[in-house]
């Protein structure tokens, strides 16, 4: 495919970055851990049995930590194409008046799909932590609707690109 | 999906050789429905049109048996689900 390219405001970025970083390290912090007590890692890592205990574990025990890996090698891929002049754009490290200026990402077939992957699984992780079970649960006055609502629209913007390649 | 060494599968699958077992997907409230016939269509090699008919189906339905075939393979297809956020099971299919 062409390489896609991505256009983000300074300010997107930096709070993508955020996002991404605390995610990669609520992923890392749970790979090792036999069991997950977090409903919201447990989302990624769901029961691939429903009626069989024994099977769901046997799966558990030879999949979950490769699944979590895989979720951080994605995170990791997210983190080092979206760079502003080679640098990781972060809340920190956006000044003043900058919020606005334009981050351009580009991103090959494979670095698409990590992005893919990572957007849907932090909005899996923001929904759990939310609360939503409903597709019409929505607190328009909770401010991390605003960001799960970004990402969705994020995530939208990307699988149309990544469609075209299909 | 550089991950998991499943590209020649999707060939075998196109032909959906009916087998003893299933790979399931299950409605959840979280993913986008475009995102999700993305999944089907990149994954499976699944045309448009039947892509979305599954996603539907999962939607309305709240469940779609996605893949039918021998069970090592639909573990691998649930793991490669679960790599991209569905929620899916493997289930004997009833006799």
């Amino acid at each position: 495919m062409t390489p896609l390219e991505l256009e983000l405001s300074a300010i997107e970025a930096a709070n993508l970055t955020d996002l991404v970083e605390q995610f990669a390290e609520l992923v890392a912090d749970s790979t090792d851990a036999g069991t997950i007590d977090d409903p919201a890692v447990a989302r990624l890592v769901p029961d691939a049995y429903l009626d069989d205990p024994d099977a769901a574990g046997e799966f558990r025990r030879l999949t979950q930590r490769d699944l979590l890996r895989r979720r951080s090698g994605d995170a990791g891929v997210v983190l080092a194409t979206l760079l502003r002049d080679g640098e990781p754009v972060t809340p920190a490290t956006l000044e003043p008046g900058q919020e606005r200026d334009r981050i351009v990402v580009t991103l090959d077939a494979e670095q698409l799909r990590a992005w893919l992957r990572t957007l849907a699984a932090v909005r899996l992780v923001l929904a759990s932590r939310l609360g939503v079970v409903d597709e019409d649960d929505h607190a328009d006055d909770d401010s991390r609707f605003g960001v799960y609502d970004w990402l969705g629209y994020r995530l939208e913007t990307l699988v149309r690109a990544a469609d075209r390649d299909l | 999906m550089s991950t998991l060494p499943l590209e020649d599968l999707d060939q075998d699958l196109s032909a959906a050789a009916a087998g003893p077992w299933q790979t399931v997907v299950w409605n959840d409230p979280v993913n986008l429905m475009s995102y999700v016939t993305h999944v089907f269509r990149e994954y499976f090699g699944y045309p448009l049109e039947r892509a979305q008919k599954l996603m539907l189906a999962v939607h309305h339905d709240g469940h779609a048996v996605v893949a039918e075939g021998a069970r090592e393979q639909m573990e691998l297809h649930a793991q490669a689900m679960h790599d991209y956020g569905l929620w899916a099971t493997v289930r004997e299919a009833a006799s």
